[in-house]
């Protein structure tokens, strides 16, 4: 794995320093997983800082774990201060977050990272990668990093075209078939950092909307439920579809509801710190659908 | 050693499919599956480590339990319990292993689960030896083997010619009738044990760390997502629940449901009144680890892990159950 040696270097002294000044309490980042590739890591001593490494392999979106801080560690203390290691597409939900008031600005540092695309383990870069030119985060208080310059990258959306070129009964046998992959085991949504509810809807003990079983029309709710509470939120980050243990395309479905969104209202999620036009407007003529 | 060639193995698995509900592996969309299959054309004879254990055949991850229809005053009950001679085929050593680390609990106890022993007297196992080790497993280290033939019913171990067929238990004399076999000098060949075995410790050096900064660092990270116990071949836990199916012209009719459960989850721990003895991420995977090598082998016997390495390769977060192991019982 390439690890980035002296951006790493910078990064743990950034990192020390916080830690050392009290600014923060702990710092989340990323170390090498013994296994080969990078976990992510909670740094609470200068010693832990020393952990840290940057590389083309820091795939995880660690602003999912900022939900952890948002309520003090015993009652009466104030809620933890910390810094997070964000790239460009990571960012985004910082302002997604902030938006929907779930975290404070200034408990937060941003620790932006100048991004080169990621990879996978096989060295390849990352769907996402290879449509995104963003190189610089949109939000951060501190960067390392030189962006470095890149051509323009352009989404033709030609993943989206195969599947809507397929008849709707085909597109439905389609999705059915990945769906019925699924194991319910929420990955998806423990990942996602727009999933934060604390009683899920499909997770109710009174199973008002679907029941526990683990069967293909629980899956198949549970799916696009969870697609249209993102739709206009949705920072495509991808993190689930990386963690699904089935190799579900998830990350289909939500390109097509931010697809709609954008065509729809011209909003991006996260492109700045704005709500999802779907949470709150209808407009004076109703729904523009 | 008796061998079977691949086109007699096909042929006898053809007639079986017609006998018993056949489960086997699958190709399913670029996935190793334990899947159900109808013909030997969809069974795969030379395989990695299924993504999947084999569990949801005997302990499925969704089972109507129960079904009730009530009419007015008349209410019925029908207990719904598995009828149908069921055959594994393929069966890595490991996941055979971890149904008997299952049976501990729902068979050796009393009183039995009656689902679980039924589908299990019904079910026979044939195995397929692993050729190697695959990534992140660790069945040598905790009593099993690529060639273990202890839990199953018969072991099949790919040779040249064919597959060495090893018939363990009468249960799989039985199933064997009307396959071909020749008999040859010779053993199947052995495999390369795991370079690097896994320490296990006690159960009191388990109970002994319940108080220890790991389930802090490694816990941290963690989802609280059901990855590592639905893939485990011994995490039996589930809830229950009644469902409406149907309510026509004063007619309701519900099941009861029960559907695998997992104790990384939030609320799993969560009680009536909403308390929670397991708030936390590592209160839940300290449980989760301590189950495994403590509690379940205490109460039960057995330990509540074969070594699949599933859980391993599949964490999105890298919580590495040999790297907990190995800080348990070197520190």
């Amino acid at each position: 794995m390439p690890i980035d040696r002296s951006l790493t270097k910078e990064l743990g002294e950034l990192a020390r320093g916080l830690l050392e000044s009290g600014q923060v309490e702990c710092v989340i980042g990323y170390e090498a997983a013994p296994r080969g590739g990078v976990r992510p890591l909670f740094a609470y001593s200068p010693a832990d800082a020393g952990r840290l490494i940057w590389s083309t392999r820091c795939v995880h979106n660690l602003t999912t774990y900022l939900h952890d801080k948002k309520k003090p560690r015993r009652r009466g203390e104030e809620p933890p201060r910390v810094a997070v290691v964000v790239k460009p597409c990571d960012s985004r939900t910082i302002n997604v977050l902030l938006a929907e008031g779930q975290i404070e600005r200034q408990r937060i540092t941003v620790i932006g990272m100048a991004c080169p695309g990621m990879e996978d383990e096989t060295g390849q870069p990352l769907a996402r990668c290879t449509t995104c030119s963003d190189r610089l985060p949109l939000v951060y208080d501190l960067l390392l990093g030189q962006p470095p310059q890149v051509t323009p990258a352009t989404d033709d959306y030609a993943d989206l075209a195969q599947i809507e070129a397929l008849p709707p009964a085909e597109r439905l046998a389609f999705w059915l078939r990945q769906f019925d992959r699924c194991i319910r085991c929420y990955a998806c949504r423990q990942v996602c950092p727009g999933c934060y509810c604390t009683t899920c809807m499909f997770e109710r003990d009174d199973g008002l909307w679907v029941d526990m079983g683990i069967e293909l029309p629980q899956k198949y709710l549970f799916h696009l439920g969870r697609a249209f509470h993102l739709a206009g939120r949705c920072v495509a980050c991808d993190e689930c579809e990386r963690v699904c243990p089935m190799g579900l395309p998830l990350r289909l479905l939500n390109r097509q509801l931010a697809r709609e969104v954008e065509r729809l209202y011209g909003h991006r999620a996260g492109q700045e710190e704005a709500l999802s036009p779907l949470l709150f407007e209808l407009g004076e003529e109703g729904s523009p659908i | 050693m008796r061998i079977a060639t691949l086109s007699h193995l096909k042929s006898w698995l053809d007639r079986l499919a017609q006998q018993a509900d056949l489960v086997a592996p699958r190709d399913v969309d670029g996935h190793v599956l334990y899947r159900p299959v109808s013909s030997a054309a969809e069974v795969l004879f030379e395989y990695e480590r299924p993504e999947l254990s084999a569990k949801d055949y005997l302990f499925p991850a969704t089972e109507v339990l129960l079904r009730v229809e009530q009419e007015g005053k008349e209410v019925s009950i029908e207990e719904v319990l598995p009828q149908r001679p069921q055959v594994i085929f393929g069966l890595r050593p490991c996941d055979a292993h971890g149904l008997a680390a299952i049976d501990a609990l729902f068979l050796n106890q009393q009183p039995q689960d009656r689902y679980y022993q039924q589908r299990r007297e019904r079910t026979t196992l044939v195995g397929m030896a692993c050729p190697k080790m695959w990534d992140g497993c660790f069945c040598v280290s905790v009593g099993g083997g690529p060639t273990d033939r202890s839990h199953l019913d018969v072991l099949l171990t790919p040779v040249e010619g064919g597959f060495a067929v090893d018939t363990v238990t009468p249960k799989g004399a039985g199933v064997l009738a009307g396959l071909e076999m020749t008999s040859v000098e010779g053993r199947p060949p052995a495999v390369e044990e795991y370079a690097r075995p896994v320490p296990v410790a006690s159960p009191d050096q388990w109970r002994a760390r319940f108080k220890h900064d790991l389930w802090m660092r490694h816990g941290e990270r963690c989802l609280s997502c059901r990855i590592c116990t639905y893939v485990c071949p011994t995490c039996r836990c589930f809830d229950v629940t009644d469902r409406v199916v149907d309510v026509q012209a004063g007619r309701t009719r519900i099941e009861r449901i029960r559907a695998w459960d997992a104790c990384t989850s939030t609320n799993y721990r969560r009680a009536a009144g909403g308390h929670n003895s397991r708030p936390t991420k590592p209160d839940r995977i300290r449980n989760r680890f301590l189950c495994k090598f403590c509690y379940y082998p205490q109460d039960f016997g057995p330990l509540g892990c074969v070594g699949c390495g599933r859980c391993v390769v599949s964490c999105p977060v890298d919580i590495d159950i040999t790297e907990i192991m190995r800080e348990v019982a070197e520190r």
